[in-house]
């Protein structure tokens, strides 16, 4: 009541000049919606974060570090300090050679070693072989390397700093990189599946709608025969006994996921064509490809824009859960679903391996959520 | 005013709250009321005269605000608490709404949606309850109370479900009923039924009524007192007959003659047949039982028109008529059984392409000028879509010329044809959709209730509009409406249809005198002649 | 309404044929079954085992089998768990199952419509603020982040509550709080929607112009229409609580027929897989007419047609 006694008075545009589209619109109202804008930016970060940082990050996703297992997340540099000279000792220790006082200098680490026979210049690989030392050399005292047949001398080794920001996993591989690589794929499953949910949401929506009658009661009883089922088991079927490549995991979300799309395609073109402004322009002799291109397409886009934003979360989620039962993505892959799940296994003593996952899934789901209720708002005020 | 006054409003505002800040709706209105009279608020929508009476319910939306001062037998409403003055309302002072179909809750039966204010106000037993509904709906003239008593609300037909909601307002003896635009949803024959029975039960009962209405016929039948509200304030007040007499306020003399005039003479009988439709009939399937058998809704059955240049031929009638589907089965834009013929060109089996060609000579216009405008696209695209049709070869530049000159003609700035139809008031959008049929230069328009949508003034902009149209450029329209004033002062050749048939046709002069059918006789006796009416019923109640 | 009933169960009878056809041969047709062993089996032992199980049929016929045995209630031999017929798992599953589904529903369905109609009465209000964040936070947060974390903070780290496993009551407690929870967010925000929609309806303006009190205002007529959509939730509500399950139970090592099925579909237990899609669809299948009854009573304007 109230909103058309407003209407009613401030109608009557009295400037000139070009008009605001119901676009247009959507865009102010949306850019006025904090929530959302902070969620579009936390998303084009993330998805940053997923298609360039693995790039960035010194590790690879699937590099193996057998001496930093399970380590926790730090932002300091390993090895600690306190391990360096330990650890370079019992690398040589494995040498087999006598050994003198470590002595630690920034990034250096040097050792008097000597042995009753002359020093093989191939013991340098139990050093080089730890995680923690490289480029590991034999010299004299003066830092020249050392002459062959010397029996003494010094044990030189850089150490290697590595930053490890969210801890390894149980294999002991960087889980930073593991998250990045997790936050693409989900991305990429869940777009992909959102695509295909709408490429055939909205055909077969569109052809129901439009055609109507028996074509659209067939149709949509086939589709009222799936939504019987719960489709999570029919994914779990197509990936367990067709394989669990990528490729069969979008398509299995996509295949879940466009029933209710194809619903509110139809209902949308239902709407549409009986709207006067269709009749108007049928009277008017236009084209059906005319309709559908100036009428029916722009009126349906609205809704499905908004339906699709808030497809992708679903598909993420269901990317997720197929991984977290282990049907997902392959090892060494992963996925958040996949890291979630090895976090829940790995809990006791190491809950940082749950923890940074499922905090970066859980924003993920809520910065598209919000993005699709803000867009939802912004094209469909009066649906609060 | 004689009697003691029962309501008396002093300064009373309404604001509401808007994202844009606080907006006053109603701006400081004086109002009374004495017992047993019967008050009309008139004005526009917008006007904020249901504003005025829900602010003295306490019925505000939640952003709404209430300011002033408003008496009920010296009982200040404005600002009571709830409790206080659920003690008022439903027993004193009751209301009845605009909106029929939805007024009453779907989920339960009518009996107790009667009965509840009974047993809150007066209390008593619920067979007590039971036995003065059932007293109520014999009184508001449902028929079969027993088993009436026991329907849910969508059981019942609009009017009936309006007779519901007296019988609920009658229930405790009210001393004020208000009646917010009771029969604006209703077909005219039930308009007059429910109209009179407000009437017969005020004599009967004794209550004061308001009735808020922006249908002047309402408040020349009914009303012993007027105020006249625009934009928030009352512009002039007084009693019915001698402000109707001598209004001094522009605006209500602007309402007054708001009504249309003029009659439209009918064409030379020489002019040629533009459209003629022989035996039309237009039949929806309901599906088929499970014998076989298809049921069939015969929404027009056997109609002939003939349409000369220059001609108006209004058709008539309530919902559900046919009218309507007759519009567009003239038009070959819904399949139809019967002949059709354009300018002696047999079209009852012309396919769409070949349809196509004839379009842009007969155009439609519809009721809702908000349905009828693409949402997404500009005015002038609007405007200009049926020459991307016909005039294939058109240059842009040319079309937005033709798109100027075509907004010019149906009053409207060329300079808005950047903006989008959401931007524009009802009217406007009327005049958007004529400039659109019109840009084509067509012969035959087929006007499907253009007006129904609009408020009275804005109703007669638009059919002195039309009619001009028609002058300059020799168009023949058809006109269908349930308005009787309008179609009198549009057609010079009525077609009354009931049930997908014709009741009766002719001259336009000869229906709106000497109307033959009772069916037409009943249509006109409750729309247009209100003196007569209204003195028969107090004859009546005598 | 029997006749209705009847109608709507004879309906489903394609459907479940749909359902078992597809299930049937997608299992089948792929690659893999159900003896392919690290180590192969000798080829008479095979060949035995195939003949015992039917497999050297044609595939068709097969078929015909498994829909004749599923007319007389035999859902066939498990090949995982030997021993066992599925008949004979689903024994001690499904009401394993379905005491955490019920309890999980029913604790979603009382605590989400208070909570949803709290928040509509007091709208705009800290109250109303509050449920609506959290039922965004429960809504967001998917079961499996919930579940391991619940069971990491009350079993492992405060031990008031096993992580895992089934028994006693105690063992309860965490999945059906994991699976409730975003059904209670749902059913919050559904009813919080609905109720703020009733009351600015029509219908009760006119119950308020009456003079009725608050209470009945609200009670009688908001609340009633604002349980309409809440109900039509219930099947969709089902549906995402049997997804649930086979997270929690997998989780918690419950052992419920959601487990069996991922262990069924991971070890190609044919007749334990096509088992459980049958139990289940036929469970949403009745579940869906149960709640269209119950539209039906609460809406008089719904007809059995």
């Amino acid at each position: 009541m109230t909103e058309h006694v407003l209407s009613e008075q401030v109608e009557e545009p009295a400037s000139l000049g070009a008009g605001r589209s119901l676009w247009q619109d959507a865009w102010l109202r949306l850019r006025s919606n904090r929530a959302a804008v902070a969620s579009a930016l936390v998303l084009l970060l993330l998805a940053l974060a997923g298609f360039i940082g693995p790039w960035l990050v010194p590790h690879s996703y699937d590099q193996i570090y057998p001496q930093y297992v399970r380590v926790p997340a730090s932002l300091e540099a390993y090895p600690k300090q306190d391990r360096i000279v330990p650890d370079f000792q019992s690398a040589l220790e494995r040498a087999r050679i006598t050994i003198g006082d470590v002595e630690l200098s920034g990034s250096v680490v040097r050792a008097p070693v000597s042995d009753d026979e002359p020093l093989d210049p191939r013991i340098t690989r139990y050093v080089d072989r730890s995680d923690l030392f490289d480029n590991a050399r034999l010299q004299d005292a003066d830092g020249n390397p050392l002459a062959e047949g010397a029996s003494s001398g010094f044990m030189v080794a850089d150490v290697q700093r590595l930053r490890f920001l969210f801890g390894t996993d149980a294999n002991g591989r960087d889980l930073l990189a593991r998250i990045l690589i997790g936050i693409r794929i989900s991305l990429a499953i869940g777009l992909l599946a959102s695509f295909m949910a709408l490429a055939l949401g909205v055909t077969y929506g569109a052809i129901a709608g439009y055609f109507g009658g028996r074509i659209d009661n067939v149709m949509m009883r086939v589709v009222d025969v799936l939504y019987s089922l719960p489709f999570i088991f029919f994914v779990i079927l197509l990936v367990v006994f067709f394989g669990r490549s990528f490729v069969l995991i979008f398509i299995a979300i996509g295949f879940t996921e466009w029933l209710d799309m194809a619903r509110i395609v139809r209902g949308q073109t239902l709407t549409i064509k009986r709207q006067e402004y269709v009749q108007a322009a049928e009277a008017m002799g236009v084209s059906s490809a005319g309709i559908l291109k100036r009428h029916v397409i722009p009126n349906t886009l609205g809704p499905v824009v908004v339906f699709v934003t808030l497809l992708v979360p679903k598909a993420i989620l269901l990317e997720s859960l197929l991984s977290f039962l282990g049907l997902g993505v392959q090892e060494p892959l992963t996925s958040l679903g996949l890291l979630i799940a090895e976090g829940a296994s790995n809990m006791r003593g190491a809950a940082w391996l749950l923890l940074y996952p499922a905090v970066t899934l859980t924003v993920i789901l809520f910065a598209l959520n919000f993005l699709g209720d803000g867009l939802r708002d912004a094209l469909d005020p009066k649906d609060r | 005013m004689a009697g003691e006054k029962v309501l008396s409003l002093r300064g009373l505002t309404v604001d509401f709250a808007t994202p844009d800040g606080w907006v006053q709706a109603v701006r400081g209105v004086d109002l009374d009321v004495a017992r047993g009279e019967t008050v009309a608020l008139v004005g526009e929508s917008g006007s904020g005269k249901s504003q005025t009476m829900m602010a003295i319910m306490g019925l505000l939306a939640s952003n709404g605000r209430a300011g002033g001062s408003a008496l009920y037998r010296g009982q200040e409403m404005i600002g009571l608490p709830e409790r206080r003055l659920n003690r008022i309302r439903g027993e004193k002072i009751t209301m009845i709404f605009q909106e029929p179909m939805t007024s009453l809750d779907p989920l339960y039966r009518i009996g107790r949606q009667i009965a509840e204010p009974i047993l809150h106000h007066r209390g008593g037993s619920r067979a007590a309850a039971r036995q003065r509904v059932l007293e109520l709906l014999e009184l508001v003239g449902i028929p079969q109370p027993e088993r009436r008593i026991d329907s849910y609300p969508h059981e019942l037909s609009g009017g009936q479900r309006q007779r519901v909601m007296i019988a609920m307002a009658l229930a405790n003896d009210p001393d004020i009923l208000i009646a917010d635009e009771p029969t604006t949803a209703l077909d005219v024959t039930i308009q007059a039924q429910i109209l009179t029975l407000l009437a017969e039960l005020q004599e009967k009962i004794g209550m004061a009524i308001v009735f808020i209405t922006h249908d002047l016929g309402i408040v020349r039948r009914l009303a012993d007192r007027v105020y006249v509200m625009k934009t928030g304030e009352v512009v002039e007040q007084g009693e019915t007959g001698p402000l109707f007499a001598a209004p001094t306020h522009p605006y209500t003399r602007m309402l007054l003659e708001a009504e249309p005039t003029g009659r439209k003479a009918p064409p030379n009988p020489e002019a040629p047949r533009l459209l003629s439709g022989r035996d039309i009939g237009v039949h929806f399937s309901l599906g088929r039982s499970w014998g076989g058998e298809e049921a069939l809704l015969k929404a027009v059955d056997g109609v002939s028109v003939t349409l000369r240049r220059k001609q108006t031929i209004g058709i008539v009638g309530e919902s559900g008529s046919g009218k309507s589907t007759l519009g567009r089965a003239l038009l070959r834009l819904l399949p139809a059984s019967g002949s059709l013929e354009f300018k002696n060109q047999d079209i009852s089996h012309a396919d769409r392409a070949r349809m196509r060609p004839l379009r842009r000579q007969l155009q439609l216009v519809f009721q809702d000028p908000f349905g009828s405008l693409s949402p997404r696209m500009t005015v002038g695209q609007v405007i200009t879509e049926g020459l991307i049709v016909h005039e294939k070869d058109l240059s842009k530049s040319e079309r937005d010329r033709r798109a100027i000159a075509a907004m010019r003609e149906v009053g409207l700035d060329p300079a808005m044809r950047n903006r989008y139809p959401h931007e524009f008031s009802g009217g406007q959008r009327q005049r958007i959709a004529i400039a659109r049929a019109l840009i084509l230069k067509p012969e035959v328009m087929v006007l499907d209730e253009p007006t129904s949508a609009l408020d009275r003034s804005v109703q007669k902009q638009i059919v002195d509009l039309l009619r001009d149209l028609q002058e300059a450029h020799d168009l023949s329209y058809i006109f269908i409406s349930h308005d009787l004033a309008v179609v009198r002062a549009m057609a010079d050749y009525i077609i009354v249809m009931r049930h997908g048939q014709i009741v009766e046709e002719g001259p336009a002069e000869e229906i709106f005198e000497a109307p033959r059918a009772a069916y037409t006789q009943a249509l006109l006796a409750a729309a247009v002649d209100n003196r007569r009416f209204r003195t028969a019923v107090q004859e009546a109640a005598k | 309404m029997a006749a209705y009933v009847l109608r709507r169960l004879l309906g489903a009878v394609p459907t479940m044929f749909v359902i078992v056809t597809i299930a049937f041969f997608m299992i089948r047709l792929a690659p893999g079954g159900p003896f392919d062993l690290e180590r192969p089996l000798d080829p008479l032992i095979m060949q035995n085992l195939e003949r015992a199980y039917n497999f050297d049929k044609p595939l068709w016929h097969q078929y015909l089998i498994y829909l004749g045995n599923l007319a007389q209630g035999d859902l066939g031999p498990s090949f995982t768990r030997r021993d066992f017929s599925v008949v004979d798992l689903f024994r001690v599953g499904l009401p394993v199952s379905i005491t955490i589904g019920s309890l999980s529903m029913l604790i979603a369905l009382l605590v989400g419509t208070v909570l949803g109609a709290l928040a509509a009465l007091r709208q705009n209000s800290w109250v109303d603020y509050l449920v609506v964040g959290t039922a965004t936070f429960g809504i967001t947060i998917p079961t499996f982040v919930i579940a391991p974390i619940l069971s990491l903070a009350f079993g492992v780290m405060m031990g008031w509550l096993p992580a895992g496993g089934w028994g006693t009551w105690k063992h309860m407690v965490l999945p059906v709080v994991t699976l409730s929870l975003p059904q209670i967010a749902v059913v919050a925000r559904l009813t919080r929607g609905a109720t703020i929609e009733a009351l600015r309806s029509n219908h009760v303006r006119t119950a308020r112009a009456y003079g009725l009190p608050t209470r009945v205002v609200v009670g009688v007529h908001a609340l009633r229409a604002a349980m309409l959509p809440v109900v039509s939730y219930l099947g969709p509500a089902a549906a995402s609580l049997l997804t649930g399950s086979v997270v929690v139970e997998t989780i918690f090592g419950i052992p419920g027929i959601g487990r069996y099925f991922v262990q069924g579909a991971l070890g190609r237990d044919y007749t334990l897989v096509m088992g459980t899609v049958v139990v289940i669809a036929l469970f949403v299948i009745v579940f869906n007419l149960i709640v269209d009854i119950l539209y039906a009573w609460l809406d008089p304007r719904v007809r059995y047609d």
